[in-house]
């Protein structure tokens, strides 16, 4: 019922979801960035004797513009091709791929000298809003905006973990061409805070927990709701006791 | 309880010394209407011995797993986590599954976040995995690094022993490993980041049915986990 409600509103509003891979990036001083391409799922399905296949990565940056494109290219089904992100000021984003007939999942691994962690993109969508939609989000995003609140289109639940020894961040990804006021509810032990994200059309932000929730000595459990007025994903990002400045790890969740 | 519902087992792997918290649902709404009907959680030593058993409230939202079997792992090593569920489909239209925290005690290293392995569903066509889904493959960057890889694996069947192999390979030089896995059995496969001067490039895992499996990254000089993934299958 609810989904038919949404499709009935997307045909409404004149929202046109766009299949699209896409995989979050994230680089800091000494710790490297790197997308995995592959279309290893080819040699077990149909495309055994796949001939070369070519990849386009448009990297966004924090503020949704495009910082580089990048090509990569597979010889054949077991061929792999690692591409590196390029570093930005901001240091996140994520990265749209295109290549036709890829259905592997893609790889994005955070290097930092002696090791990596590694996570993978997803296929989805991208939501595209004409332009009066646009201005009508507009409108009600700022009249919301000063109470804290946004037009609540799509929520997520999650927990995240975090103590001395260690932090959890979110990788906030606006998979949309308006700008995503993403509210992130955090409640733990009945204490609640608020915070409202302002993400640029295909923009992302990288939201602290224990800035909303202050991390304690021992390893708490926070509870987060994130209400955004267009589509969203998520990432989260672990942090050991050097935060950001040391390594990271990236995880998926649907 | 109900004979209308739908079973799910799934499992991870605990060792001594890490913080490990599970959520039992993921994306549980705060009204709590999300939640399993029952869930009951065993793990076993190596040598498959049973050395935790406890039911759960299926109200609860996260485990602390060393907290539950930290004693264990300490007595008797890594174990395998079985987590066996039941929920209701009206509730779970696809079933549900759940992701954990992962964070060696005091590591400089960041904390791991994973997706805990669905290892068998009970009701086949519950599970989206109706066609094959014991053949798995996961990719390593080229880069030469100071970590081990592994593949930690376990059979979570009652009465059949599992023959597997994993397939390694290094610049397309193929390298198979047998393994045999008694019910409850678990290991973890040593995968050799060089072979003749060859970077492991993949690794393939072929099982006669759905092994518990996750691709493991450890920190060379102190074994702390780096990478702990699940692998891919692409026979959906």
């Amino acid at each position: 019922m609810l989904g038919r409600l949404r499709a009935l509103a997307r045909r409404l509003l004149g929202v046109e979801r766009v299949p699209t891979y896409y995989l979050p990036w994230l680089t800091r001083p000494g710790l490297e960035c790197v997308v995995l391409l592959n279309n290893i799922e080819s040699r077990f399905t149909s495309g055994r004797t796949a001939t070369a296949l070519a990849a386009t990565l448009t990297q966004h940056d924090a503020d949704g513009r495009v910082v580089a494109v990048h090509r990569g290219t597979l010889a054949d089904s077991t061929a792999t091709c690692e591409v590196p992100v390029t570093p930005t000021a901001a240091g996140h984003g994520f990265v749209t791929v295109e290549a036709e007939g890829i259905k592997s999942d893609l790889y994005v691994a955070l290097v930092s000298g002696e090791a990596y962690a590694a996570t993978h993109g997803r296929h989805e969508f991208v939501e595209r809003y004409p332009a009066w939609t646009r201005a009508l989000l507009a409108v009600a995003g700022a009249l919301l905006a000063p109470a804290g609140r946004t037009v609540p289109a799509f929520t997520r639940d999650q927990y995240v973990y975090h103590g001395a020894d260690s932090r959890s961040h979110v990788l906030l990804l606006n998979l949309s061409n308006v700008v995503n006021r993403i509210r992130v509810l955090a409640t733990r032990d009945g204490a609640r805070r608020a915070r409202l994200v302002r993400v640029p059309p295909m923009g992302a932000a990288v939201v602290d927990v224990a800035a909303l929730v202050p991390a304690a000595v021992s390893l708490e459990v926070t509870r987060l709701r994130l209400t955004g007025n267009a589509w969203f994903n998520l990432y989260l990002v672990g942090a050991g006791p050097r935060d950001l400045e040391g390594a990271l790890s990236l995880m998926h969740v649907k | 309880m109900s004979s209308d519902l739908d079973a799910l087992m799934s499992a991870t792997f605990h060792e001594a010394g890490y913080a490990h918290l599970v959520e039992l649902v993921h994306q549980q709404d705060p009204g709590a209407r999300r939640r399993l009907a029952a869930v009951r959680v065993d793990a076993y030593d190596a040598a498959g011995v049973r050395r935790v058993a406890a039911e759960l409230d299926p109200a609860q939202e996260i485990l602390d797993l060393d907290a539950l079997a930290g004693a264990a792992a300490r007595a008797h090593g890594r174990l395998l986590v079985v987590f066996d569920s039941r929920y209701d489909a009206r509730v779970f239209p696809y079933r549900p599954h759940h992701y954990a925290y992962l964070h060696r005690r005091d590591a400089p290293g960041p904390p791991l976040y994973y997706a805990v392995n669905a290892t068998l569903g009970g009701v086949p066509d519950r599970i989206g995995a109706v066609a094959l889904n014991n053949f798995e493959s996961y990719l390593f960057l080229e880069r030469a690094g100071s970590e081990r890889y592994a593949l930690a694996l376990g059979n979570l069947s009652r009465f059949a022993a599992a023959e597997a192999e994993v397939i390694t390979y290094y610049d397309g030089a193929r390298h198979v490993a047998p393994l045999r896995l008694p019910p409850k059995h678990h290991a973890e496969v040593a995968l050799a980041s060089e072979r003749d001067g060859a970077r492991l490039r993949r690794v393939e895992l072929k099982a006669l049915f759905r092994l518990t499996s996750y691709v493991v990254g450890r920190r060379a000089a102190a074994g702390e986990l780096v990478l702990f993934d699940h692998l891919f299958t692409y026979f959906k």
